[in-house]
């Protein structure tokens, strides 16, 4: 009996034991496959190797490719013909970078529960909600096969298969994939527009209109526009002066808009000349709030950096007399979330007619940022209103449908299954009405109207970009943009500079666009400022163009493009861009990339006089006074070694707390339902720092000063205060003497892993910069957000360009990979790294050669 | 019987000690010393080199994707500890390191081929959320290795044949 319970028991426990390490459990994985030596996630030290010259077999390939790397891994294709360069560019990213192309594919397609379980699957319903794979899935149907466009995207997914095939049958995945057992499917042009997408809603999607709906509710109306008002106060630097030419409504595209949108398509007959948005007809109801909240709260759960925040990117250009050495000259660093792997892959392409060299997206075909032989160009984000949110009428007695102008329509239904991870399946079912999908029915039923979801062939329009000889060609191509809509920045071998804000601007005939507004009809979105009119110049007398995410035209511009809440920088990077090039003549390529390491914090130098005089109104105690003085002679830099900067930084926090805090305290302002957007805190809220640097110079005793039922105040006595309040902050935080409160004490950078796994991040480290020095740093006081990408290109003569770029991070994704962080020491370091030539071949250690 | 030599010493006797000896009771017991391997069929030697080729043969399993092969080596040890005779506490111990062994030894190949595994380890464990340290993930490599021979033993001395104690 002894044995017999023996026998049974070990059978038992052998089972138990072999089904757990083959098949897993829950969120344990299959630890029998994925830790074999041979086969599991460690054969992802294969792709740790370095890299060596050797001779690929590539199916599809219709000639030989050669691929040329740098010390640093850039490449350098050189091939036959377009399709052969774009397959080789799909097999290179897929090979360097297949993890964060499948997780931003997952992520866009909503699969990340798929491979994260559980814990993702609010992402997931988030982005199949609002469509970023039914977008891509219309844009692939309007795309001609046999376009450049798609020839390109059909070329680019067979190189990636190419490297699934190859890992496929070599076993050699990226560790997350064998520790998981879930492995990447086929890639397909739709994975590419998906990907496109997720760039987009990064770059584009805000939730503005809901944080409005909620300060409006209970700050109330005047409070609100009076603090977020659609134009700030204080000087912006448009970088497109005017004057400016209304020239009526354009429509949105048909046949982009068609799939998506209807109700826009059919209001493309539209025309006549829109100043802004009419008289608000807007009422913030209880239920309209609440709905607010509810889509609030689900993009609180998605990952960092998903939607839109922060308002960093550089871009400028010179000519003439400001340049010596040169006809032109052209910087752009693009300040996106700040990843290892970075969101960047270096690459030059060359081919008959395409000699393009910068960074890609790997996902992507294509150079988004850099030169060809002729043009050089780079992007800033222009930040305008792209995302507007309609509360639809619903009747309980019509269930599925929705009024809309005049009569009750039926909304259209899509239905996911969601596989999860250790779980069962999720099945989510997606109401759809003519301005986009129903975000949520909590309260009151809201959809979005997102520019994003109109299909938009931004890929035809880069690859025009990359072969663009001049502005002519440049502006043309462009004239196809429409989201995420960008400033382009231009830079030419003949010595022109210009720049355009591409993209649908969408403009309404009635209501008020920054707040969510009636879906009957009448509010909705009329179409889009023509092309002719969208903001740009071209050799601008001044000799400088500059974007830094400023608002790109100034008052007297007679469209409506968004409000101050709606991320438009407040200027002061601007500001120090043009205070830098103006002030100069003849500048070289170092100059260019002086202004890009800028530490100057324009804001600080406006509000540290008026600071310093009001402490001389008052008494202070000793170390206020020690602290004081570190302000005394200060120049604004936001170094990491500066006390000074440390004081200003929490000055600045605490004054703004001071004025504003009391009346969200009052108002009973719900913060945590959106800190990002409803929070009283430095660059939380870019118009409260506007509103209260005209405020402290220009208005000292406006009424926000005095806290609601408290007793009248001034700024230099809230000034005081909030000084008082920092100086013990800091000395409880820091202690020590006022003079050890180094700025790299409390600030740093941080490069999260596109894994999750904070191992395998680089940082914190501690750093200098803030959200307005040029040289910025955004998400608080551990930044993940920053210049993702320096590059300074110089145009010394016809066809002959000097590029010089670094990015943080490395070309490998895989950490094992001495091309995993290398150019980190250099980025952080303000070095820049040489750019393969456009047309030519980087000098490099590695050679493959790429066989059909 | 009493020691003559001892007569009339102070203490030498007692009262009622000088009759008749008492019967003869049980002996003492033995002391007890762990016998690791007494009886064991076959010689240690023999057993060694047994050991050996199994490492061998579950690292060469682990290189070709047979995960499970660690558990099939304990399954064969478990009948022949038995068939062996060799005790619990010998078998168990040597299973499992030999189990241990065999991953280890293909990560060492891998390694001796150049493949960066330190830094994959670190990478494992970062991934599976473990302390990011190299050894981490080696452990649980060769404890998932560990684990299965141990079941296989056990599987394998409860089907194996049955010897009169000893």
């Amino acid at each position: 009996m002894g044995r017999v319970f023996n026998v049974l028991a070990a059978l038992l426990v052998s089972a138990a034991v072999l089904a757990l390490f083959a098949l897993g459990y829950g969120p344990v994985p299959a630890l029998g496959r994925a830790l074999d030596p041979g086969h599991g996630a460690w054969t992802s030290a294969a792709g740790g190797q370095p890299a060596h010259s050797q001779a690929l077999s590539l199916p599809g390939l219709a000639h030989p490719v050669t691929v040329a790397f740098t010390s640093h891994g850039v490449a350098s294709i050189r091939a036959a013909d377009d399709a052969d360069a774009f397959l080789a560019l799909g097999y290179l990213h897929a090979r360097f970078r297949l993890t964060e192309m499948d997780l931003e594919r997952r992520l866009g397609e909503g699969r990340v529960a798929q491979l994260a379980g559980p814990a993702g699957l609010s992402s997931d319903k988030f982005e199949l909600r609002l469509g970023l794979l039914r977008t891509a899935r219309a844009e692939w149907a309007a795309t001609s096969r046999t376009s450049p466009a798609g020839q390109a995207l059909i070329a680019y997914s067979r190189g990636v298969n190419d490297y699934l095939a190859q890992a496929s049958s070599s076993g050699e995945w990226p560790s997350i994939y064998g520790l998981t057992g879930v492995y990447p499917g086929r890639w397909t042009p739709v994975d590419s527009l998906v990907l496109q997408g997720v760039l987009t809603q990064q770059l584009d999607y805000t939730t503005t209109p809901l944080d409005y709906a909620i300060l409006e509710r209970t700050l109330g109306p005047a409070h609100t526009m009076a603090w977020f008002p659609v134009l700030a106060p204080g000087q912006h630097n448009p970088y497109d002066p005017g004057p400016y030419k209304d020239r009526g409504i354009a429509p949105i595209a048909p046949q982009a808009g068609q799939p998506v949108l209807a109700a826009t398509a059919s209001a493309g007959a539209v025309k006549g000349p829109v100043a802004g948005p009419g008289p608000g007809s807007n009422r913030i109801t209880p239920q309209v709030a609440a709905a607010a909240a509810a889509i609030l709260a689900q993009t609180d759960a998605l990952p960092a950096g998903t939607i839109h925040q922060y308002p960093d990117s550089n871009a400028w250009a010179a000519n003439g007399p400001k340049v010596a050495g040169a006809k032109s000259m052209l910087a752009g660093d693009p300040h996106l979330p700040q990843t290892v792997p970075s969101i960047w892959y270096q690459i030059a392409l060359s081919a008959p007619g395409l000699s393009v060299t910068g960074v890609s997206v790997p996902g992507l075909p294509g150079v988004l940022i850099g030169h060809n032989a002729h043009i050089a160009w780079s992007l800033t984000d222009t930040q305008n209103q792209a995302t507007l949110f309609y509360t639809e009428r619903t009747s309980k007695s019509r269930p599925g449908q929705y009024f809309w102008r005049g009569a009750w329509r039926r909304m259209r239904q899509v239905s996911y299954t969601i596989p999860v991870r250790g779980g069962s399946a999720a099945h989510l079912t997606v109401d759809i009405t003519v301005h986009g999908p129903v975000m949520t029915q909590a309260g009151q039923t809201t959809s979005v109207d997102w520019m994003g979801n109109i299909p938009s062939p931004d890929l035809a329009v880069m690859l025009a970009v990359n072969r663009a000889h001049d502005f002519a060609q440049f502006r043309a191509a462009l004239a196809g943009w429409r989201a995420p809509s960008q400033n382009f920045v231009y830079a030419d071998d003949q010595g022109n500079i210009g720049a355009i804000s591409a993209g649908y601007y969408p403009l309404v005939r009635h209501g008020d666009p920054w707040l969510p507004m009636p879906g009957t009809g009448a509010d909705d979105v009329a179409g889009v400022i023509p092309y002719a009119s969208v903001p740009q110049v071209y050799d601008p007398p001044r000799h400088v163009v500059a974007t830094a995410n400023q608002r790109p035209a100034g008052p007297s511009y007679p469209y409506y493009i968004g409000t101050s809440a709606n991320f438009f920088d407040p200027g002061y990077r601007a500001g120090e861009i043009y205070a830098s090039l103006q002030g100069r003549s003849r500048m070289h390529p170092a100059d260019f990339a002086a202004v890009q390491l800028s530490l100057t914090d324009r804001l600080a130098q406006q509000i540290v006089p008026p600071l310093l005089a009001a402490l001389r109104g008052g008494h202070l105690t000793a170390r206020q006074q020690a602290a004081a003085a570190l302000l005394h002679g200060w120049n604004g830099a936001m170094a990491q070694s500066s006390a000074a900067a440390a004081l200003w930084w929490t000055f600045w926090g605490d004054y703004l707390d001071a004025v504003f805090g009391p009346w969200w305290k009052a108002a009973k302002v719900p913060v945590h339902k959106d800190r990002a957007g409803l929070a009283v805190s430095p660059q939380n809220q870019v118009s409260l720092d506007q509103v209260l640097a005209e405020w402290t110079t220009a208005d000292p005793a406006n009424s926000a000063f005095s806290p609601p039922g408290g007793p009248h105040r001034t700024a230099p006595a809230v000034m005081r205060s909030a000084f008082a309040t920092a100086v013990a902050h800091l000395g409880a935080t820091l202690h020590g003497a006022p003079s050890s409160w180094a700025w790299g004490r409390l600030h740093f950078r941080q490069f999260p892993s596109v894994t999750q796994a904070p191992a395998l991040g680089y940082g914190p480290r501690a750093s200098g910069a803030d959200p307005w020095t040029v040289d910025a740093a955004d998400g608080g006081l551990v930044s993940h957000q920053g210049p993702s990408w320096r590059m300074i290109v110089a145009w010394p003569g016809h066809g002959t360009a000097t590029g010089e770029g670094v990015y943080p991070g490395g070309q490998s994704e895989n950490p094992a990979s001495p091309w995993y962080s290398d150019q980190m020491a250099d980025w952080w370091d303000g070095r820049y790294l040489p750019m393969p030539p456009a047309g030519g071949y980087a000098a490099g250690p590695v050679l493959w050669s790429l066989r059909p | 019987m009493a020691d003559l030599r001892r007569l009339g010493r102070r203490g030498s006797y007692r009262l009622g000690r000088l009759g008749a000896p008492p019967p003869a009771g049980k002996p003492p017991a033995a002391p007890h010393y762990p016998a690791w391997a007494p009886g064991h069929r076959g010689s240690a030697g023999l057993w060694l080199l047994a050991c050996l080729a199994a490492a061998a043969f579950i690292a060469v399993g682990a290189l070709v994707g047979s995960w499970a092969i660690p558990f099939l080596a304990g399954l064969a040890g478990g009948v022949a500890s038995r068939h062996g005779r060799w005790r619990l506490r010998v078998a168990l111990p040597a299973v499992v390191l030999v189990a241990a062994a065999g991953w280890g030894a293909a990560l060492w190949w891998l390694a001796l081929r150049g493949l960066p595994e330190g830094a994959v380890a670190r990478v494992i464990a970062a991934l599976a959320g473990l302390p990011a340290q190299a050894a981490v993930a080696i452990a649980v490599t060769l404890l998932v290795a560990a684990i299965q021979a141990a079941a296989g033993l056990w599987l394998g001395r409860a089907l194996g044949p049955r010897h009169p104690a000893g």
